[in-house]
């Protein structure tokens, strides 16, 4: 029966849609094509399109690890300051403030009358709130922003416009950790703050949020869009565009290309090869010394493994930094955009960088001669013998690096390294697998790495990264010295911005004398937009700026 | 062997082989080093105390056996559990990415069928002519281009002409009437669907020729031309229906992957997808998305494939003795 079904003949063909109804179909959707896109480009004229390739991975600030959730937060919400062009820290909602002379209170005043998006009241009280309650709960929920409340005693406001913070020592970073940290309004989220402070990193900040800085986020899609809309209750001077719309793309191409045919206006971060395209299309490229740099690690912990203690001999390390080829880097991996690494503080945070660090000159010959004199001879397969092995080393790579221009600067890190007699071979990883594997056994086994910070310009966050409290989150050298930890909070505790210097010099110096980051370049920050707008200045490595609301703010269309 | 007892055999399958891939998912992720907290504990001033917090709030200070019951039990409550990177349920972000992710990939996948049996039939009809040479090169080419290799050629080929990536104009503050969105969708669509359409329609093309060359050499075939009947008619209504059966494995196979997502069109393209939330999470370690993610590819493929043999039982009742 149904073999036969089969093979029956068909019933009579059924009459289709007639012509004039295919035709109608057709034109309908031809119109929707044409009438999308000639809608869409009058609806975002003043709309600041801006791609990017690292998306917002929450709305809550508590659960956001991403740096451009930051730059969101800094744009929808206040901050005490922020960071101007000159990377000078400049008033937001604070407009001015103090330092009581022992250098423990400080106090801020803020700008009277404004309100939040819904229009309640924006006061000092909620900056107070927002600082309480993330030291209260810096153990657990609000533990991401610990960092910026670190020697935070109490915030309290005595009235609507004064925020006192009362600090348990003399902390000399305050500014540059206000400039960072956003206040959040009390009466949307003091509900989830209560008991152990869980529901603090349940609540997901919904579209459209209460916001209080120049833009009001009005859409988000995870991984999608932030779209921001200017907020008319700001309190300081009004952006001059409508909105900003932050887009997520997967892949640099789909960006790119994006942008070149005008569905973009400017996008967050461009690659090297990506530049001459870009300029050839008749868009404007920005650059500019980028606060980070790009390493090689070697294992600094001086327990680590038998098989390979001799990477703590410091002949050791000097020659290994004597065969990096920072220059061919700098021409062949970063396309010229960047600079030779030194210090572990990037010469664009200004005075903090000690510019008696020079990059270290690339000599083989050198590094052949410190490698004979520590007695590690020229093994078979010209390979070195080191307390009888040979001289091979693994070189963790995590996927943040080798996804940019890090795989083509290790060629030649390796090809520097095989000139001296050293095999370097790489272990390619994603971010999690690379932080294990350097952590493993307390930092004794893993033998060198590939990594890079982005900092901000305050030195305090770097230096930090090589303390002994640091181990096991962003320690990832295994370097643990009483001596570093001594300095670190003698710096962080000086008042006077020159007795600071002079630390953090002595500190970059220890750094540099004792090889523990072998600092390969200074990346630019590059970036590019189109040429109908104008006056977007780049604030601490970009435009979409965690620290400052400025760049949006001025941002205009040309004419 | 009745068809009752067919039935619950293949569905007694089906579900053994969902509860051995739903344990291989969970423990597959859990065998790397590092999770998720070892990312989030990447903080400046982070102490122990808010590594060990992150831990017991994901549960991951209990043994693996503990953490799997656990999920096992949630699982049956229809609990997916909590995104480690959003803390958000992952069923609604995963329903989420699926209502996105269906439309393109069927859209491309049926497109693909369509020029697939069309080009096959073709090829098989006018055997060794120039057609079939050109129709079949032209198959295999398409079917040896990786997908994202074909999707990158079409961006730049289409650069300025058809968007790039996402899936709409995402900087509208108003939403769009109904035509002007759909319009929207379907623009942003065209490259996506078309690398999806060109990478999958040579494989419909080879399987459906080589089938159709078996059917036309039938006996029936020679009776139908006897008997005067024109060719179109046997070609479309003999020939082709019989030809289908290898066609349903095929097609079963592929609309699982519908649901699954083609992953790397919809990182190339940036179609919010659930393709590209289980690539995302890959990266951020977020177990229950993953988890979540597998499941639902899981379940999906061994229905279709449950849904296969049985449409295979129906339309070849030989299968069944």
């Amino acid at each position: 029966m149904r073999l036969r079904r089969t093979f029956a003949p068909c019933p009579a063909r059924s009459r289709g849609p007639s012509r004039l109804r295919r035709s109608g179909v057709a034109v309908a959707v031809v119109m929707a094509l044409c009438f999308s896109a000639a809608c869409d480009s009058a609806a975002t004229r003043n709309v600041f399109r801006l791609g990017g390739t690292e998306p917002i991975d929450s709305m809550n600030p508590f659960v956001a690890v991403n740096s451009s959730s930051y730059s969101v937060f800094e744009n929808i919400y206040p901050s005490l300051v922020q960071v101007d062009p000159a990377l000078k820290t400049v008033p937001d909602f604070a407009g001015s403030w103090q330092m009581s002379p022992d250098g423990k209170t400080w106090t801020f005043h803020t700008k009277p009358g404004a309100k939040w998006s819904d229009g309640e009241p924006l006061t000092a009280a909620d900056a107070a709130w927002t600082f309480e309650t993330v030291i209260k709960h810096q153990e657990g929920p609000t533990g991401s922003l610990a960092g910026y409340v670190a020697y935070m005693e109490s915030a309290t406001a005595p009235d609507p416009n004064t925020l006192v913070l009362k600090y348990s020592r003399p902390v000399a970073n305050v500014l540059a950790q206000m400039s960072g940290i956003q206040i959040l309004p009390e009466h949307i989220w003091a509900r989830y703050a209560v008991g152990n402070g869980k529901g603090l990193l349940t609540f997901t900040n919904p579209a459209p949020v209460v916001s209080g800085g120049p833009f009001t986020l009005v859409k988000y899609a995870q991984g999608r869009i932030a779209l921001l809309k200017r907020n008319p209750r700001y309190y300081g001077p009004a952006p001059h565009i409508d909105g900003l719309g932050l887009q997520f793309f997967d892949t640099d191409d789909a960006m790119i290309t994006a942008l070149k045919s005008g569905r973009l206006d400017g996008v967050q971060s461009v690659a090297p090869t990506s530049v001459a395209t870009l300029k050839a299309a008749g868009l404007i490229v920005a650059s500019a010394a980028g606060a980070a740099f790009d390493d090689l690690i070697v294992n600094a912990n001086p327990k680590q493994a038998a098989d390979h203690r001799e990477l703590v001999n410091p002949l050791v390390r000097e020659a290994f930094d004597r065969a990096i080829d920072r220059n061919a880097i700098v021409k062949t991996a970063l396309l010229g955009f960047g600079r030779p690494g030194a210090s572990i503080i990037p010469p664009s945070t200004g005075h903090w960088s000690d510019p008696t660090i020079k990059p270290t000159p690339y000599d083989p010959a050198a590094a052949n001669r410190f490698l004979d004199e520590a007695g590690y001879r020229m093994g078979p397969n010209k390979i070195r013998i080191a307390n009888g092995h040979p001289m091979s080393y693994t070189v963790i790579m995590p996927a943040s690096i080798t996804n940019g221009y890090g795989a083509r600067s290790f060629q030649i890190i390796q090809a520097g390294f095989k000139k001296i007699g050293v095999q370097l071979v790489p272990k390619h990883m994603d971010v999690s697998a690379a932080n294990e594997a350097l952590f493993a056994k307390k930092y004794q086994s893993f033998e060198a790495a590939m990594w890079g910070f982005s900092l901000t310009t305050d030195p305090d966050g770097m230096l930090s990264y090589l303390t002994c409290r640091s181990r096991y989150s962003l320690n990832d050298t295994g370097y643990c010295t009483k001596s570093w930890d001594g300095l670190y909070a003698k710096q962080a505790t000086a008042m006077n911005p020159a007795v600071r210097q002079r630390i953090v010099y002595q500190m970059q110096q220890a750094a540099a004398r004792e090889h523990l980051y072998l600092v390969l370049d200074y990346p630019d920050s590059i970036e590019a937009h189109s040429p109908s707008w104008t006056d977007l200045p780049m604030i601490e490595g970009g435009s979409f700026s965690a620290t400052s609301k400025i760049p949006f703010q001025t941002v205009h269309r040309v004419g | 062997m009745n068809r009752t007892e067919h039935l619950l055999k293949r569905a007694a399958f089906a579900l053994t082989t969902i509860f051995v891939a739903v344990t291989t998912n969970f423990f597959l992720f859990r065998v790397l080093p590092g999770d998720a907290v070892t990312n989030m504990a990447r903080v400046p001033h982070a102490s122990p105390q808010l590594k060990h917090a992150l831990t017991a709030e994901f549960g991951l200070d209990k043994s693996k056996w503990e953490q799997y019951l656990i999920y096992l039990r949630n699982l049956c409550h229809g609990d997916m559990g909590i995104s480690f990177a959003h803390r958000q349920p992952v069923r609604e972000l995963l329903i989420a990415d699926l209502m996105n992710t269906v439309p393109m990939v069927l859209a491309g996948t049926v497109a693909a069928i369509v020029a697939g049996v069309f080009s096959g039939v073709i090829s098989a009809w006018r055997r060794a002519s120039v057609a079939d040479h050109l129709s079949t090169n032209l198959a295999i080419f398409a079917y040896a281009l990786p997908s994202q290799w074909l999707g990158l050629v079409l961006l730049i080929l289409f650069a300025g002409v058809l968007p790039s990536g996402g899936m709409m104009n995402e900087f509208l503050f108003e939403p769009a009437p109904f035509w002007q969105h759909l319009g929207d969708i379907g623009t942003h669509a065209i490259l996506p669907v078309g690398t999806l359409m060109l990478t999958a329609y040579g494989g419909y093309t080879l399987v459906v020729r080589s089938s159709m060359l078996e059917i036309l050499g039938e006996d029936y075939v020679l009776t139908a031309r006897a008997k005067g009947l024109p060719a179109r008619r046997i070609v479309w209504r003999h020939a082709v229906r019989n030809a289908m059966l290898p066609m349903v494995t095929l097609i079963a196979l592929d609309l699982g992957y519908i649901v699954g997502g083609a992953v790397l069109i919809e990182v190339l393209f940036s179609w919010p997808g659930i393709g590209l939330a289980m690539y995302t999470a890959v990266s951020q370690r977020d177990y229950p998305m993953l988890q979540g993610g597998f499941l639902i590819l899981t379940v999906a493929v061994i229905l279709l494939n449950f849904l296969a043999d049985l449409v295979y039982a129906r339309l070849d009742p030989r299968i069944q003795r």
